[in-house]
């Protein structure tokens, strides 16, 4: 009896909705940008050396030079628009930016909301930066303790739920970083790739990455769903990055070192 | 109790509104403390915010010049300054210059941590506005009233703790009331330096669900409680301080 | 407002601080925070080492992209302005109009934008707006600042509604009365009469807003557009998390803010004292 009224109710509810929900349009967007002449982009722009400013206030870093590459493919310009990691998909999702490169890491549950290139460009596993006297060796060290991250990203939840970790998550890197160095959280939950590229510089001298790499997972470049065209051409374009070389070529150009996962997809499509 | 999470995650399947902090266990752990600690930043806020604006309004009457320009200084620099730069300002240019205190796990932790410079920063921010707001109460209290006073001996602490100070705050009510109201909305820029507050918590959960249409409807109507509560609050103390002819 | 009553008979008074005058500050404040500025930056410069440059050369290098920041923060802040006091004028008159439905509709509006936090609204506005309106055949693009700027005219909008409709509220009844005895029309008491009276009181409130909603437009960097504390954070990223620029980078912003609210609020003191004996 209970189970036919909220099913009613949950219809009548449903019809209401339905009422407000947009339509969503087929154009194709390739289209759109060869009439616009400009390719937009979201990229991250606190993410060194995947995305980051230079004096000038250009963005600059490998995810940019991958997307100067579709540009150049389409015979257009491209304009770079920064992204955080809470409002990346939002931006896809409005129509915002065309295409996004924005060191997104592949999910089911994202898949649903925006449409993820086949195949993956890049890939990073989940890690903490913490200072070398903590020991830490497990996540479960991590109970109870204050960890910082970033706002939007994916693993918090479950650094938070699974090994109970106290997240304290900023808006941007620079934020973390310096909460971290501070002693206000007694590690930083980020992607592997990018703790590596920090633990190069002099400051980090006394810190370590100290955990197993967790959630190993592909990252995703992303157009916004249904726009088939946009994605088969984006899906080439990435296996010829592999194929070529190119991302191995940007990791030595930005003074990250060849990660395994750009080296093995290289060696597929040979 | 179960009905209702059921029927709001069939509200999720069947119609894509999804309100995950109240089918979601987890998700609703979270808003509930985020709740929590709005209205435990937002009282302890208030609380100190018109204290400073006590304390600022009688020394900016003292007859030593530098008092009185370190307080006006103080007042020109919050009311002049972003609250947000200055909520970061406190957070990580001072705070990383503070003593480090020794944690539960060994580690070298800032002596207050983000709560602690949430609270100090927006009190101040809003105990500048406050300040002025006595200071305008404490004029217009009748020259002849401290006089008189004065003629019967009191010192001045006393005149202004029994005399002048509660005549100021009933003219100074409807004002204080707006700044506290401004206040209680300004406690959301914690979110920027991780105090777990309503819409910090609410963004997690808007970037796990992709839910945010449903997450901000749903903050806008809580923000909308807490002020009328603080407002319906104030009004009731604005009619409970009221004297005959005094006032407006 | 000091009330003194002239019939009490003088007594003896012990010496009592006059109240003190809060525009006495003078600019020597900027200078005490340019020097404070640098005084924090000594010992950093001190530490300046061979790998990295100093505070100084690094804070120079970014300077002109700060300073771009700034100046996107006060354009934003100029065109919220002029929306919302638009907007916020048509609504404060709509707040005493004579129709109840027209009155009740304003006053709903304006509780509602003024009650909800700053924040939030520009939250809404930049996830909830589309990113291009299209009216019949054309296409309005809305970037992401242009949202912004609608997020922030929200609220200014409920403010400077509640300014026109205290100020009308103000004029004593009688300038009604006087008016409507010598035949004008509503619309003519309400253009020729009243609301030039009111021009002058809404003046103070009304900068007292605009320098509210500039430092208000810092709440941008949140939402991603790129104003000045925005490129902060991601000059901090790019200078790779050094600690030592925090306090100048951070001190160097507020600088910038007071430099330029400071002025206006003096101004609206200025305008306040003038007009206070006049009304």
């Amino acid at each position: 009896m209970i189970n036919k009224f909220l099913k009613g109710l949950t219809t009548a509810v449903a019809l209401g909705a339905f009422a407000f929900a947009a339509v969503p349009a087929q154009a194709d967007v390739l289209d759109d940008i060869k009439e616009r002449g400009v390719l937009r982009v979201g990229v991250k722009a606190d993410y060194k050396p995947y995305g980051f400013r230079d004096t000038s206030g250009a963005i600059i870093g490998i995810e940019p030079d991958l997307a100067q590459d579709v540009a150049d493919k389409l015979g257009v310009a491209v304009e770079f628009i920064p992204v955080v990691s809470s409002n990346r998909m939002q931006f896809l999702e409005q129509g915002k930016v065309d295409l996004m490169i924005a060191t997104m890491t592949d999910k089911p549950d994202r898949r649903k909301v925006v449409s993820i290139v086949d195949p993956n460009y890049y890939s990073s596993g989940t890690n903490i930066l913490a200072a070398k006297s903590f020991g830490f060796t497990a996540w479960e060290d991590l109970r109870g303790k204050p960890v910082c991250g970033i706002q939007g990203a994916f693993y918090n939840k479950k650094t938070g739920r699974d090994f109970g970790a106290n997240i304290v998550a900023f808006k941007g890197t620079a934020e973390a970083y310096a909460a971290l160095q501070a002693g206000n959280c007694v590690g930083f939950v980020y992607d592997d790739s990018s703790i590596i590229a920090s633990l190069a510089q002099p400051q980090w001298s006394d810190y370590e990455m100290p955990l197993p790499t967790i959630d190993d997972a592909p990252w995703g470049l992303a157009v916004k769903l249904g726009e088939e065209g946009f994605n088969t051409l984006m899906s080439e374009m990435i296996v010829e990055w592999h194929k070529s070389g190119r991302i191995l070529e940007l990791e030595t150009k930005w003074g990250v070192e060849n990660t395994p996962f750009a080296t093995a997809m290289n060696a597929k499509y040979q | 109790m179960e009905a209702i999470y059921e029927w709001f995650r069939l509200l999720y399947d069947n119609t894509g509104i999804n309100l995950p902090f109240i089918y979601d266990s987890y998700d609703r752990g979270r808003m509930i403390s985020g709740f929590f600690m709005t209205v435990k930043l937002s009282v302890l806020c208030l609380v100190l915010s018109v204290i400073i604006g006590m304390a600022g309004a009688w020394l900016q009457n003292s007859p030593l010049k530098w008092t009185r320009r370190i307080v006006n200084g103080y007042i020109q620099l919050f009311r002049n300054t972003p609250p947000l730069v200055q909520l970061y300002f406190f957070y990580f240019a001072i705070g990383t210059m503070l003593p480090k205190v020794t944690n539960d796990w060994g580690g070298q932790e800032p002596i207050l941590g983000g709560f602690a410079w949430a609270v100090i920063s927006l009190s101040f921010f809003a105990g500048a506005y406050n300040v002025e707001i006595f200071r305008s109460g404490l004029e217009a209290v009748p020259d002849s009233t401290v006089e008189a006073a004065e003629a019967l001996g009191f010192s001045r602490f006393h005149i202004y703790k029994d005399i002048t100070l509660p005549l100021a705050i009933r003219v100074a009510l409807p004002a204080l009331n707006n700044n506290l109201v401004n206040l209680v909305k300004t406690t959301t820029l914690a979110y920027a330096i991780a105090v777990p507050e309503m819409l910090y918590e609410a963004n997690q959960i808007w970037s796990d669900n992709v839910n945010v249409t449903e997450m901000m409807v749903f903050m806008l109507l809580v923000y909308f409680v807490l002020v009328g509560v603080l407002v319906w609050g104030m009004n009731r103390w604005e009619r409970a301080l009221k004297i005959p002819g005094f006032g407006a | 407002m000091n009330k003194t009553n002239p019939k009490i008979m003088p007594v003896m008074m012990a010496p009592r601080a006059r109240a003190t005058d809060p525009i006495r500050l003078k600019a020597w404040h900027g200078a005490a925070l340019a020097a404070f500025v640098v005084l924090v930056s000594i010992p950093a410069f001190a530490q300046a080492d061979g790998a990295r440059d100093s505070v100084f050369t690094a804070l120079a290098r970014w300077m002109p992209l700060l300073l771009k920041g700034f100046i996107f923060n006060v354009v934003i802040s100029i065109s919220a302005m002029a929306i919302g006091t638009l907007a916020g004028a048509a609504l404060g008159l709509g707040q005493i109009s004579l129709s109840s439905w027209v009155r009740k509709t304003s006053w709903f509006v304006t509780q509602f934008f003024r009650n909800a936090p700053w924040l939030v609204l520009l939250f809404f506005a930049m996830f909830l707006l589309p990113f291009e309106l299209r009216i019949g055949g054309i296409i309005i693009p809305l970037p992401d600042y242009l949202k912004a700027i609608i997020g922030l005219s929200l609220p200014v909008m409920a403010n400077v509604s509640e300014i026109v409709r205290g100020a009308v509220v103000s004029l004593p009844s009688g300038q009604w009365e006087a008016a409507e005895s010598l035949a004008f029309t509503r619309t003519q008491v309400l253009w020729r009469i009243i609301l030039p009276q009111c021009v002058k009181r809404m003046l103070p409130p009304w900068m007292n807003l605009y320098s509210i909603l500039t430092m208000a437009t810092v709440l941008a960097s949140i939402v991603g557009v790129s104003e000045v504390m925005t490129l902060t954070g991601q000059v901090l990223a790019a200078e790779g998390g050094r600690t030592d620029l925090l306090l100048p980078i951070y001190s160097t912003v507020l600088l910038m803010f007071f430099i330029y609210c400071y002025p206006i609020a003096r101004l609206t003191l200025r305008l306040e004292k003038k007009f206070a004996v006049k009304t």
